[in-house]
């Protein structure tokens, strides 16, 4: 713990870090599945495949950096909101040991093929379990921090850092309920289009509770502390923040329309996600609205340029995910290339963005020094920026593509293009988004290395401090 | 209508009901500075406050 601040920033300290490590490993993976695709010859089995590594680059996205950094930046917001430290950082420690064996645990087993096929719910039961220890851990020590806050107002982070430590728990036990065969094996407890639908319950709302409520709580928490000037209404917060509650947790069902689950369900989901638009553009004007009289700081503050171009891309996500939540849109799109273009820009736009500011924003705090080179975490931003609108634009032209040539018949209704037709009309956008994908991961070396030289620096000064 | 359509328009406007007293608490006048005072306390220093000076 570190004394002098009175909060348990070393644990922080530890989330970033090991959290960077899985996001470059992520990215890593990533390119090279994409390289996998455009040259199917890349591919190494058993364990070196597109099939085994898929996952692996997921989890190591979704869950190691993303869980791993908003573990990291629930632990440092909380304390600072409630102005108390964190209820035990002894637990805290062991929470982030138990996250680098569950994650690493996660690499091993599906590199090795144990998978219980379900997107985002890979793991096999043992692991899984560990998930839950691990989620228990970290759900007790926020919540007990929360509960002896020194502040009566909870900021509308920490309602968006609750929603998250209570949905993904709900999420995750629901749709993890399998029963084992094996050590390795189970089957779900759920058949059939039941399964389907408890699965894409989950699968959608992991990315309301993983990937939209906590960049949402760090968002509404360092966009102000890095313009110096509060966030435009408060309340306006709050009322988006429980409609979006309400609305999301019915809109899995959009996964599955035109499949056998029941028309009403599929309507209502259809419904929901529409209505969605609201509350997630709430956001995104309190963000905008937040910078008036403040936008010269786009170019004066690289923090700033990375907080705002984040809320952009998820105001952007948040307009295409209700549209393809059509069922005419969604029947076009559904199961072509545009779909990872859709996903890619929330997660390497959206959430990474916003990812990226709150780290230049603590590192420097934690170990008491300044970023090492503002030049270079600008050009970490193109880099990236550039990347993310490739890979994107990229895989939006070839869905469009595919899904226009998987639809075009001839007038006897036969299909006009056989499938290896479709297929090979698309290597050239394949192409185009692993260069997109390189150009990301540059970028990404550019942060990991201004980082490094920042936390080095740090511990330098006050090593020369201390003799 | 049988008794699961009642049970589920009974927690679709019980929902809608809560929602909606959220809503009018949270822009009634009455709350009005209440609900705006976390953003500007938020802004102040990151140090936590000593055990003697507790406002909860």
């Amino acid at each position: 713990m570190n004394q002098q601040e009175g909060y348990a920033d070393d644990i922080v300290k530890g989330f970033v870090i090991w959290s960077m490590v899985w996001g470059l490993v992520a990215v890593l993976v990533g390119v090279f599945i994409s390289f996998q695709i455009a040259f199917p010859q890349l591919n190494f089995p058993p364990y070196l495949t597109y099939g085994r590594l898929r996952p692996i680059h997921t989890n190591a996205g979704i869950f190691g950096w993303g869980i791993g950094s908003f573990m990291a930046f629930f632990i440092y917001i909380t304390q600072r909101l409630t102005r108390t430290s964190l209820w035990s950082p002894g637990l805290a420690k062991a929470q982030l040991w138990l996250f680098n064996i569950v994650i690493a645990l996660a690499a091993v087993t599906l590199a090795m093929g144990m998978n219980r096929s379900k997107e985002y719910a890979e793991l096999e039961w043992p692991v899984a379990s560990l998930v839950v220890v691990l989620w228990v851990i970290f759900a007790v020590n926020i919540v007990m921090t929360i509960v002896k806050r020194r502040e009566e107002q909870m900021y509308i982070s920490l309602w968006y850092i609750l929603a998250t430590l209570v949905g993904v728990a709900v999420l995750y036990l629901v749709n993890n309920a399998s029963i084992p065969v094996s050590l390795t094996k189970s089957y779900s407890a759920y058949a059939g289009a039941n399964d389907a639908n408890v699965q894409w319950w989950y699968g959608h709302n992991a990315v309301a509770m993983v990937l939209t409520t906590p960049p949402l709580a760090i968002f509404y928490y360092f966009l102000p502390k890095t313009t110096g000037v509060p966030i435009y209404s408060h309340r306006m917060g709050v009322i988006a923040f429980w409609s979006l509650i309400f609305m999301y947790l019915w809109t899995g069902a959009h996964h599955l329309l035109w499949a056998p689950v029941p028309d009403w369900v599929q309507t209502l989901a259809m419904g929901f996600s529409v209505m969605l638009i609201a509350p997630s553009w709430a956001a995104v004007f309190n963000g905008y609205f937040s910078m008036n009289g403040q936008w010269h700081q786009m170019r004066e503050n690289y923090l700033v340029k990375f907080l705002i171009f984040g809320i952009t891309f998820y105001g952007m996500q948040t307009l295409q995910g209700p549209s393809q939540s059509i069922r005419t849109f969604s029947a076009f799109i559904h199961f072509t290339d545009w779909v990872p273009g859709h996903v890619h820009m929330g997660t390497l736009g959206w959430v990474s963005l916003v990812l990226f500011a709150a780290i230049y924003y603590t590192i420097p705090r934690l170990y008491h020094t300044e970023i090492y080179s503002v030049g270079l975490a600008n050009v970490h931003f193109w880099l990236v920026l550039t990347g993310q609108l490739i890979f994107s634009i990229t895989m939006w032209i070839a869905g469009v593509q595919q899904a226009a040539m998987l639809n075009a018949t001839n007038p006897d209704g036969s299909l006009h293009y056989s499938f290896i037709e479709t297929m090979v009309e698309l290597y050239p956008y394949w192409h185009m988004r692993a260069v997109g994908g390189v150009i990301y991961l540059a970028g990404l070396l550019v942060f990991l290395y201004n980082i490094y030289q920042t936390i080095t620096g740090g511990k330098a000064q006050a090593a020369a401090q201390r003799a | 209508m049988d008794s699961a359509s009642i049970y589920y328009l009974g927690v679709t406007l019980l929902l809608f009901l809560i929602f909606a007293v959220i809503v009018v608490r949270t822009y009634s006048r009455k709350h009005k500075a209440k609900g705006e005072e976390p953003k500007f306390r938020m802004m102040d220093d990151d140090k936590p406050k000593k055990e003697d000076n507790s406002e909860k």
